[in-house]
Order: structure tokens, then C-alpha cells, then sequence
């Protein structure tokens, strides 16, 4: 066991222990590194907006560059500060609404190909998909469920109609589908959990107190 | 009857406790276990083992201190994985927190290969064998801008140096240059990579992803727009596993340290959902008679 | 005009981002890129400082007025200023014009994140772990076959992942792998497409004007 000399690591340390003692009960040794946690977070974020956003993007285009059209764009993101002043407020939708429209509509045709006509031609019953398996002749089987499981759970969430007769069997069963994939994620999300608390233990056991080689 | 109340009842506190002993002491006592590689791990490692002279691999790193644990060790077998075959990497963030993990885990890579080098060819050098080309907000941006100009969106990279001086970006325009991209991230930016990168672009994605959300990235690699999948703690293991066996690079596998710890947690969840669950049935039947 | 101006922006701004994904001509794709490089980064630069000014707002408030636990907000504010400035002046490597060591000792802004906001996120997301435990623990009943088949789907799957689960069976992690690969995307693919739809559903609704709020109140 070699316990760390640097002052830095019994920095961390001894915060990781003050924000671990919020297990017991809520304390004021937790209150102070939550606000300092979010005081240091704001301020590495402000570093980094001002070297690798504000100066390459706007002061030396602008003044260095002498690109004077970049007064344009800047004008329109002071408009933003115009939502603290209640007369001339309404003028902060314009930059919302160039930023908001410009993401909207990119995302339109971007969602349609990624998300839904891959994700359809990933579940119809072709001999591509069939052989994507790599499993032989199962590589049919396992198509087939994946294109019962996928019908019948958006079956599931189609609330237009009452689940009975054909709709009540398919919903039943897509429901299963949905479980299995809920069920799924929590195994993972549970591997993850302690796996977040297994990376702080190595850092207090090993680069802390050095038990651990 | 008793023992079942109690049982049912136990001070979150004493549930604390027993987690964390039990996740303690295979830290201390056990030593890192080997794991079978899964199809999605060895898929993303033979496309990053084969991707040619002229192009680049592109590291999103985007992994904050909470995700430390699933998404580091990805990063750091990547890293070794590419500097090892001298594959050139161009890093980037599209969010602000990950930054500094990122210049961690390329300062801490390049420090290894440096420190065993005999010359200047062996070196891993700033400028010719990598680029971190810093944070570009918002991801839309670098996303969609670096199928254009990489040096459009990135005119000055981290350290502030002007991109199109830099050797490595002399070769490097666009997705065209770029054999494959790895998104590290423990949110849905991979699947964004895949919705306006490849889709617009072609290029070619890959994810390493937390536990949390893996189980929605599956569809798109069985759709094959993930050439391939690290999910987790068990998938950065894998990926650590291959590049040991396969390059015979022998470093700390911080992933495969910690799966002992991960193995008597899981353990000890079940134990806890079961009696639980015991103890609720137990007194359903009671309420029943 | 306070309402329309707005609405119009979005609805041109919206095609002009959906073009691009269908016009592959070069006056279109360089258009797209100066609307991308030459307007988007600075609006987002602005709305960052908005963010960043909200806080401070929010915590100087506090402090004036005097509120539960007002004493923590100084440890904010001073802490953001110390590590601003440290950051702006000493620079992204250390290399700016206020020095970031005394001796051996470090404080710049890489090592202000290395060893605090580090070790301080990391350790907030492992407090996780044990509430997961007690949550788990309390509230996850096989009240119903859905229950129990999600239970039992995650029991195989969190005993498939670990090295253990081969020594249970051999075929147990590739029968966890199974689920993940093929029920798992045949549940999560429903979710995705109706996700989907309703978001392509709500981007056409937007541009189209049709929903506006996101215009906020008043006038």
C-alpha cells in the first residue's frame, strides 16, 4: 500500500468522499462540492467557448479578417439578450427561429432515411437480410421473428383503434416484444450502474491509497 | 414469517453497504479476467485493423466524467490500436466536458508509444500521426460541415494551431479521406452520426456506447449502418482483449480489471431482486387468505 | 409582424436545410455551408453566454435575497470566476499570459478538470449505483407474466455479460447476445419508427407554422 504524496489526488479524493457521504444523509460537505462541481464545470466551459468558438469564429474573422458581413450574424445573436427587456423581447425569436428552423428541417430528411426506410429495409424478409446473420439457414428464423416482433409492436402503440379481435393478439404479442427489450435494457443499465461505481473505487484504491497495483 | 418481514424491510443503508463490499474486495483480491469477444467488438476491430495508409479514423470522443468507467478504456484501446498501426486519427468533441478527457487519453497514449520510441519514425507526433481538433458547437455542424471542409469547420484545432497548416490535414479534405468514424458517446450522437454523416456522405460509423443506452443501438447495427458496437464495460474488455492478443500491447486494461467487481455486483442485484420479490409473494398470499 | 417575421424565418430556414439533402449541385452545398459556418456557430456562441448568464442570475438572486442554502452560491460563483480566469488568461495549455504553477504545483485548466470536475462527476453518477440497488430492490415486482418476462429477460442478460455466466452455461452469453441482437431490436425498432414519425410529423408542423410554441408568450 502506497498512498499518494500528490496534493491534487487527495484533492479528488477527498471530494469524491464528500459527494460518496450523501449516501448517509445530505450534508454540507456535499452541498459544497455539488456547487463547486457546477462553479468549475461553467468556468472550463466558458476556457474553451472563448479560445475555440468566440476568437476563431467571430473576433478574428471580424476584426482581424476584416470580414465585415460577419456584423450581420452578430447583430442577429445579440438579439438574444433582448429577451431581458420585456419592450423589445419578442425580437429573441428571430435567432430562435432561424436556429430551430434550420435544425427542423435538416433533421426531416435525415430521420426519414436513418430511422425509418433503413430501419424497414433492415426488417423486411429479403435474402440480404437473411444472410446479414451469418447464421445459415436460422438467419431465416431469426428474420421472421424480428419482422413479427417489429409488427406487432408498433401494433402495440396503434391507440386508434381497440385491442380486440386481430389488433388484441398482435398488441399481446408486441407487448411481449417490448418487455424482452425493457428487460434487456435494464441488465445493461445495471452492468453500467456499478460500473460507474467500480471506475471511482479504482481511482480511491488505486491512484489514492494505492492498494491496488 | 419473521425472518421474511425482515428481509422485505432491510435499511437502505445496510443494501449500501453490501453493495459496495461486494464490488471492494474483487478490486483488491482478484485479478483481471479474460473475456470472450462477441461479433460486434471483432467487426469494429477489423475494420479500424484495415483501413488503408491514406486514410484517417475519425475519434468522436464523447464521453463526460460519468462515463469514465464504460467509455475511457474504449478510447485507450482505440488509441493503441491505431497508433500501433500507425492508422492517423483526427480526435474531435462535439460537446465541451469531454474535451479534457479526450486530451487525457491522447497525452497518456502518445506518452507510451513515445516513451518506448528509438527514433522519430517510431514517435507518435502532434500534427503528422494525429489531430485534436477540439469542440465545434453545435454537433450539426462538424456533422455535417466535415463532408465538405474538415479545416472549414475546425480553422484552428484545440491548441489553437491553424488546421490547414498541420501536415496530416494537407492529405485530409473530407469524409472522402476518412476510412471510418468511432463514435465514444453515452448518449444518441452516434445514431446522429449515422442520420446526417452516412446518410448524406456515406461514411462509414461505428459506436462505442454506456450499458444504458446499448440496447437501442443494436437496430442499427443489425440494419448494418454500424460497421460495429462496443457496449459497455464487457465491450471496452473486448476491445482490450483484442488489441492484447492481437498486437501483443500489454497495458493496463482498466475494463478487464474491474470485471470481478462487475461480476459479484451483478450477483448481489439479483440476490436483492429476489428477495424482494420473495418476500412480496410471501405476503401476497397471506393477504389472499 | 412579431409573430409572422418569426414564423416566416423558420419556414424558409427550414427548406433551406432540407435542400441541401436533395439538390446535390455545388451552389446549394456552399450556400448550406455559409448558412452552417457563417450564421449557425455564432448564434449558438450567444446562446451559450445566455445559458451561462441564466446561472449566474439564478445564484446571484439567491444571495441577494437570501435564500435556503444562499452561502453555497458564493462557493459557485467564486469557484466559476477563479476557473474562468485561470482558463481565459492562462490559456487552453497553459500557454497564456498568467502563469498557471508555483514550483511543481499546477493549476491550470486541465488540471483544474482532471482533478475536480472529474472526480466530482464521475462520483455524482456512482451515488447511481446504490440507489439502483435500493430502487431495485424495493420496487421491481413480477406483479404480472410482462413483469416476470422482463425480469427474467434481464436476469439472462445481466448473467450472459459477466465472465461467470460462461462457467453456467456455455451457450449463455450467445443466447444474451441473441436477445439483445434479435427480440430486443424487433421491440426497440417499434418504439424507434413511431419515434420517428411523430418527430418528422412535429418538423413539418413547425416549419409549417403550425405549432408555435416555441414563440413563448405575450405578443
Amino acid at each position: 500500500m502506497s498512498i499518494s504524496l500528490s496534493p491534487w489526488i487527495w484533492i479528488s479524493a477527498l471530494l469524491s468522499l464528500a459527494v460518496f457521504s450523501f449516501l448517509y444523509k445530505d450534508n454540507p460537505f456535499y452541498r459544497f462540492a455539488e456547487h463547486l462541481f457546477i462553479g468549475v464545470a461553467n468556468g472550463y466551459a466558458v476556457t474553451f467557448y472563448y479560445h475555440n468558438i468566440l476568437v476563431p469564429t467571430l473576433f478574428d474573422p471580424l476584426f482581424r479578417q476584416g470580414k465585415l458581413l460577419y456584423i450581420i450574424p452578430f447583430i442577429i445573436g445579440i438579439l438574444y439578450f433582448t429577451r431581458f427587456i420585456p419592450r423589445i423581447s419578442w425580437l429573441v425569436r428571430i435567432p430562435i427561429g432561424i436556429t430551430i428552423g434550420y435544425y427542423v428541417g435538416a433533421s426531416i430528411p435525415a430521420t426519414t432515411q436513418a430511422f425509418i426506410i433503413k430501419q424497414i429495409q433492415g426488417t423486411v424478409l429479403t435474402s440480404t437480410n437473411f444472410q446479414a446473420w451469418n447464421a445459415g439457414s436460422w438467419g431465416i428464423v431469426w428474420s421472421v421473428i424480428v419482422f413479427i416482433g417489429v409488427f406487432c409492436s408498433l401494433s402495440y402503440f396503434y391507440f386508434s383503434k381497440e385491442h380486440k379481435g386481430v389488433l388484441g393478439v398482435t398488441s399481446r404479442i408486441g407487448i411481449l416484444f417490448v418487455m424482452i427489450g425493457f428487460g434487456a435494457a435494464f441488465g445493461y443499465t445495471v452492468m453500467a450502474r456499478i460500473s460507474l461505481l467500480i471506475g471511482r473505487l479504482q481511482f480511491l484504491l488505486g491512484d489514492w491509497l494505492g492498494i491496488i497495483q | 414469517m419473521k425472518i421474511v418481514e425482515r428481509l422485505t424491510k432491510i435499511d437502505r443503508r445496510i443494501i449500501y453497504l453490501v453493495l459496495a463490499i461486494v464490488v471492494l474486495i474483487p478490486l483488491i483480491s482478484r485479478s483481471p479476467e479474460r473475456v470472450r469477444v462477441m461479433p460486434p467488438v471483432e467487426k469494429l476491430y477489423n475494420a479500424v485493423d484495415t483501413i488503408p495508409k491514406d486514410k484517417v479514423l475519425i475519434i468522436d470522443f464523447g464521453y463526460a466524467p460519468q462515463d469514465m468507467p464504460e467509455l475511457e478504456p474504449m478510447g485507450f484501446a482505440l488509441l493503441r490500436h491505431a497508433f500501433e498501426k500507425r492508422i492517423k486519427v483526427l480526435a474531435l468533441c462535439l460537446y465541451v466536458q469531454p474535451l479534457g478527457l479526450a486530451q487525457k487519453a491522447l497525452t497518456e497514449v502518445t506518452e507510451e508509444f513515445n516513451s518506448v520510441a528509438q527514433s522519430n519514425t517510431d514517435s507518435i507526433i502532434y500534427g503528422r500521426d494525429y489531430v485534436f481538433l477540439g469542440w465545434q458547437p453545435p454537433p450539426l455542424i462538424p456533422m455535417l460541415g466535415m463532408g465538405i471542409s474538415i479545416t472549414n469547420v475546425y480553422p484552428a484545432d484545440y491548441y489553437g494551431n491553424k488546421t490547414d497548416t498541420l501536415s496530416l490535414m494537407k492529405d485530409v479534405k473530407n469524409y472522402n479521406d476518412v476510412a471510418l468514424l468511432v463514435s465514444l458517446s453515452a448518449g444518441s450522437i452516434p445514431r446522429h452520426w449515422v442520420a446526417y454523416a452516412q446518410n448524406r456522405f456515406g461514411v462509414a460509423v461505428a459506436a462505442g456506447v454506456t450499458a444504458v443506452s446499448a440496447a437501442d443501438f443494436y437496430q442499427y447495427y443489425q440494419t448494418g449502418q454500424f460497421t460495429g458496437l462496443m457496449t459497455g464495460m464487457k465491450g471496452a474488455a473486448e476491445y482490450e482483449e483484442l488489441v492484447e492478443t492481437r498486437l501483443n500491447i500489454k497495458k493496463s486494461r482498466k475494463a478487464s480489471e474491474a470485471l470481478p467487481s462487475l461480476t459479484y455486483g451483478h450477483l448481489v442485484m439479483i440476490a436483492f431482486i429476489i428477495i424482494g420479490n420473495i418476500g412480496y409473494f410471501v405476503q401476497r398470499k397471506r393477504r389472499q387468505k | 409582424m412579431k409573430r409572422t417575421f418569426p414564423l416566416f424565418l423558420v419556414f424558409i430556414f427550414g427548406i433551406l436545410g432540407i435542400i441541401p439533402f436533395i439538390i446535390p449541385h455545388p451552389i446549394v452545398q456552399n450556400l448550406d455551408e455559409s448558412i452552417r459556418n457563417d450564421i449557425l456557430k455564432i448564434l449558438v456562441a450567444f446562446a451559450l453566454v445566455l445559458g451561462l448568464g441564466s446561472l449566474l442570475r439564478v445564484h446571484m438572486d439567491k444571495i441577494k435575497r437570501k435564500r435556503q442554502n444562499w452561502q453555497y452560491s458564493w462557493i459557485l460563483i467564486i469557484s466559476f470566476l477563479v476557473s474562468s480566469i485561470i482558463g481565459l488568461f492562462g490559456g487552453v495549455a497553459g500557454a497564456g499570459p498568467l502563469p498557471t504553477f508555483i514550483g511543481s504545483f499546477h493549476f491550470d485548466i486541465q488540471t483544474l478538470y482532471e482533478n475536480i470536475f472529474m472526480p466530482l462527476g464521475a462520483t455524482m453518477f456512482a451515488l447511481l449505483a446504490f440507489f439502483m440497488a435500493s430502487a431495485s430492490y424495493r420496487a421491481f415486482r413480477a406483479r404480472s407474466y410482462e413483469a416476470t418476462l422482463l425480469l427474467i429477460t434481464a436476469f439472462i442478460v445481466m448473467l450472459g455479460i459477466i465472465p461467470l455466466g460462461y462457467k453456467i452455461s456455455p451457450h449463455l452469453p450467445s443466447f444474451a447476445q441473441w436477445i439483445m441482437t434479435v427480440p430486443n431490436v424487433a421491440g426497440q425498432r417499434g418504439i424507434l419508427l413511431g419515434i420517428a414519425l411523430g418527430m418528422i410529423a412535429t418538423s413539418l408542423k413547425i416549419i409549417l407554422g403550425i405549432e408555435r410554441s416555441w414563440l413563448g408568450g405575450g405578443e
